[in-house]
C-alpha cells in the first residue's frame, strides 16, 4: 500500500533522513521505532506532505505522493495523528470531528461522515459523553482519543501515529493501543512512530529500528521484541554489569 | 511472475540490503574504512544495481581479520562461534546471534524438506571434519523438521555403512566424492540394495557432473538433491533443488546473488556464466557483502516449474579461482606449504600438492622431493617428519591427507 524507496529529507541543508526505503502492506500495523530525532517524525511528515523537501519516492496505492499537498494526501486517504495530538482546545469535541471529516464533507459524502462518526464515538465512548465539552478540558488520553477520532473522521485506508502513546499513564497507553489493534482489525493500515518501543512492538506486525536518519534493522515485531540489540538500546535492558568484559 | 509479488520481493530486498549496509558500516571498521578509502556511503546504494559501488569481500578478508574483526554485533551477542578450515594459516570464524541460528535453521529445514524429508525419515550425516559445521546446521534443520537425525561424526565407510544399513536410514546427506566411494564399496561387497532403506541422497559441498549424478541414482537406487553452501562462513543450504531438479533455489529473503566476471568483477546479466558472489540480507552478527564465493554459476531465468518465484542458480563445475576442493572442503596450495614449512622448518623446492581422486577414497596428496635438508640414514626420522606434516594438515583441514617423500627424479620440475 505505501512504498518509499530511498526517501531523504532535507531541513535547509541538513539531510535528516540519510536513504530510507520501507513498506506498509494493506491491513498491516508497522511500527517505526529509534530515538529521538533518528528520524522518524520526519518520514511521517513527508508522507503527509508536510514536508515538501524530499527526494526519492513515495508510492501509496501505487502512485507517486510527490507534490501533493496535505489536503490532497488526506484526499488520497491518508490521516496523520500528529504529535501532540494538535486539537483545537477552545472547540467542542463535536466541532474537532466535525472539521475533520472536512474533505469528505466538501465532496458531498456529509452521511459517510455521519457514519464515521458513529463509529468513533463506539470506539472511544468517553468522546460521546463529553460530546460538547471544550476540547482543552479534556484529559490528555482523552484528547489522544480526540486526535485519533479527527483523524478517522478522513475515512483514511492509511492511518499515521506520531507517538501516540506519549505523555500518557500507562492505563490510558493500554487503551490507546486497543483502540489501534481494534481499527487494524477492522481492516484499517496503520504506520505508527513510537518512543515507546516495547508497546509498539507489542501490538505492531513489523517493525524498522532508526537511527541518525538511516534504518538498521527491519523485522517482524516479535522478533525485533525479542532482540538483544533492540533490548539493549530501546527496551530498556541494562547488559553492561554482565557483558562488557567479555568485548 | 506476478508484478505486484516481484515488486513485493524487490522491495523487501532492498529494504534487507540498505539495512545491512548501514549496520555493517556502523558497526565493522573493516567495512568503514574500506568505504571510506573509496568515498563511497551506504546511502548511495539506491538499486540492487547500485550494489556494484561496494567492493568486493574475499577469503583473505576473512582471514586478515581473524578472529572476530568482521563481526558486527558485541561478543555478548553471538551465541555460536564456529571454526571452518581458512584458505590460510588462520581458520575462518563465523559468529552467529540467536536470530541468525533461527533463520539458518529454518533455511535448512525448508531445503530439507523441498526433497520430502519430513518426520518419517531416519536422516544420517557423514561430511568430513572440515565441513562439521555444516553438519551441525543440518542437524537442526533436519531436526525441526521432526526428522530423526544421526549426527555428524567420524566413522569408517565400514562402520557408516553399517550405521546406514541397521538403523534403515531414508536420507543421507554427504559429499558427492564421499557418496561414489560410499557407492563403490556397496558394490564391491555386493550388498543386497533391498536392505538398505536409502532413498535421498543430498550432495553437498561441491558441484556434481549429471553423469556422477546419474552413477550415484543407478548404483544406490536412490534420488539425489544438490545443496549449495560455504564452508568458510555460515553455513549450508543456501541454495537448493526442487523436486523440479531444474537448478539452485537461492534463498533470497537471505541472500542476493550476482554473476560477475572473474578476472573484472564486474556484473554479469542473467544466462551468462560467472563467479557467484553473495551478499547477505538478515545475517546480524557477520554479514557479508559481496562476498567472491570462487564458484561458477549462472542465473537461471524464468520462474521453476514448481511454483516457486525464487531466484534460481545453476552451479557450474570448476572454480574461478586457484583453490581445491576435496570433499566440500576448500584448500589454497599456500596454506598447504606454510604448513609443510611450519613443519619442516623451510620450504623443499620440489613438491606436488594435489587431490588424488584416482585411489578409492578422494584424498590430499602431497609429494616433497627428498633432499639433504628432508634426509636421514634412520627411516624412523623420515617417516616421523612426513607424519608431522600429514597431522598438521589433517588437524587444519579435516580431509584426508597423504604425504609422500619422492625421489627427485620423480619431478618433471619444481613446481605444484
Amino acid at each position: 500500500m505505501l512504498r518509499i524507496r530511498n526517501l531523504k529529507c532535507f531541513y535547509g541543508g541538513i539531510m535528516a533522513i540519510k536513504g530510507v526505503s520501507l513498506s506498509v502492506r494493506s491491513g498491516e500495523m508497522v511500527c517505526l521505532i529509534g530515538a529521538n530525532g533518528a528520524g522518524k517524525s520526519t518520514l511521517l511528515a513527508a508522507v503527509s506532505g508536510l514536508l515538501a523537501t524530499w527526494k526519492g519516492d513515495i508510492d501509496f496505492k501505487e502512485r507517486p505522493l510527490k507534490g501533493l499537498d496535505p489536503p490532497a494526501i488526506v484526499a488520497r486517504g491518508i490521516s496523520l495523528v500528529p504529535e501532540g495530538r494538535l486539537i483545537f482546545p477552545t472547540l467542542s469535541v463535536m466541532d474537532n470531528l466535525h472539521l475533520g471529516a472536512y474533505t469528505l464533507c466538501r465532496r458531498g459524502r456529509r452521511s459517510e461522515a455521519d457514519e464515521i462518526l458513529e463509529s468513533v464515538l463506539a470506539l472511544f465512548p468517553v468522546l460521546a459523553e463529553r460530546r460538547h465539552q471544550a476540547a482543552g478540558t479534556l484529559s490528555g488520553g482523552e484528547q489522544q482519543m480526540l486526535a485519533i477520532g479527527r483523524a478517522l473522521m478522513a475515512k483514511p485506508v492509511l492511518l499515521l501515529l506520531d507517538e501516540p502513546s506519549m505523555g500518557l499513564a500507562p492505563m490510558l497507553v493500554e487503551k490507546i493501543l486497543a483502540a489501534l489493534v481494534a481499527l487494524r482489525e477492522q481492516g484499517l493500515t496503520l504506520l505508527l512512530v513510537e518512543q515507546n518501543a516495547r508497546a509498539a512492538l507489542s501490538i505492531a506486525d513489523r517493525g524498522y529500528v532508526f537511527e541518525t536518519g538511516t534504518i538498521v534493522l527491519e523485522g517482524p515485531a516479535a522478533d525485533l521484541l525479542d532482540d538483544v540489540e533492540v533490548k539493549r538500546a530501546y527496551l530498556g535492558k541494562d547488559y553492561a554489569g554482565f557483558t562488557e568484559g567479555r568485548q | 511472475m506476478p508484478s505486484a509479488e516481484f515488486d513485493d520481493r524487490a522491495q523487501r530486498q532492498l529494504e534487507r540490503l540498505q539495512s545491512t549496509l548501514n549496520r555493517a558500516f556502523r558497526s565493522v571498521p573493516f567495512h568503514q574504512e574500506r568505504l571510506r578509502r573509496n568515498g563511497i556511503r551506504p546511502e548511495q546504494v539506491e538499486s540492487m544495481a547500485d550494489l556494484a559501488l561496494m567492493p568486493f569481500m574475499t577469503r583473505r578478508h576473512l582471514a586478515e581479520n581473524y578472529p572476530y574483526g568482521l563481526f558486527a554485533v558485541p561478543l555478548r551477542d553471538i551465541v555460536r562461534i564456529h571454526t571452518a578450515p581458512g584458505t590460510t594459516l588462520n581458520p575462518s570464524v563465523s559468529g552467529y546471534t540467536a536470530q541468525d541460528l533461527r533463520h539458518w535453521t529454518a533455511m535448512v529445514s525448508e531445503s530439507l524438506a523441498a526433497a520430502g524429508v519430513g518426520e518419517e525419515d531416519i536422516l544420517q550425516i557423514s561430511l568430513d571434519p572440515g565441513l562439521n559445521d555444516w553438519g551441525r546446521d543440518y542437524k537442526l534443520g533436519a531436526e525441526a523438521l521432526g526428522a530423526s537425525v544421526i549426527p555428524n561424526s567420524l566413522l569408517s565407510l565400514e562402520k557408516q555403512l553399517m550405521v546406514l544399513r541397521d538403523y534403515r536410514t531414508t536420507t543421507l546427506i554427504t559429499t558427492p566424492a564421499y557418496a561414489v566411494q560410499l557407492a563403490d564399496h556397496v558394490n564391491a561387497l555386493s550388498i543386497d540394495l533391498n536392505r538398505l532403506a536409502l532413498k535421498t541422497l543430498i550432495l553437498v559441498g561441491e558441484p556434481v557432473p549429471p553423469e556422477v549424478r546419474r552413477r550415484l541414482e543407478d548404483e544406490l537406487q536412490v534420488v539425489t538433491w544438490l545443496h549449495y553452501g560455504l564452508s568458510e562462513v555460515p553455513g549450508p543450504a543456501l541454495a537448493y533443488e526442487c523436486p523440479q531438479h531444474a537448478g539452485l533455489h537461492v534463498h533470497d529473503e537471505h541472500f542476493l546473488i550476482e554473476i560477475v566476471e572473474p578476472d573484472t568483477g564486474r556484473p554479469l546479466p542473467p544466462g551468462a556464466e560467472g563467479e557467484l558472489v553473495l551478499t547477505s540480507l538478515t545475517i546480524r552478527a557477520m554479514p557479508l557483502i559481496r562476498f567472491r564465493t570462487g564458484d561458477r554459476a549462472r542465473r537461471l531465468e524464468g520462474p521453476c516449474d514448481c511454483g516457486k518465484s525464487a531466484e534460481r542458480i545453476a552451479w557450474l563445475t570448476g572454480r574461478t579461482d586457484n583453490l581445491m576442493v576435496l570433499r566440500g572442503v576448500k584448500i589454497d596450495r599456500g596454506q598447504v606449504m606454510a604448513q609443510i614449512r611450519a613443519a619442516l622448518g623451510f620450504e623443499p623446492d620440489l613438491y606436488r600438492i594435489f587431490v588424488n581422486t584416482e585411489t578409492h577414497r578422494s584424498l590430499l596428496e602431497v609429494w616433497i622431493g627428498v633432499d639433504d635438508r628432508i634426509f636421514s640414514d634412520e627411516i624412523k626420522m623420515l617417516e616421523k617428519r612426513m607424519a608431522d606434516i600429514g597431522r598438521r594438515l589433517y588437524e587444519s583441514l579435516g580431509v584426508p591427507v597423504t604425504v609422500r617423500l619422492k625421489e627427485r627424479d620423480t619431478f618433471a620440475g619444481a613446481g605444484q
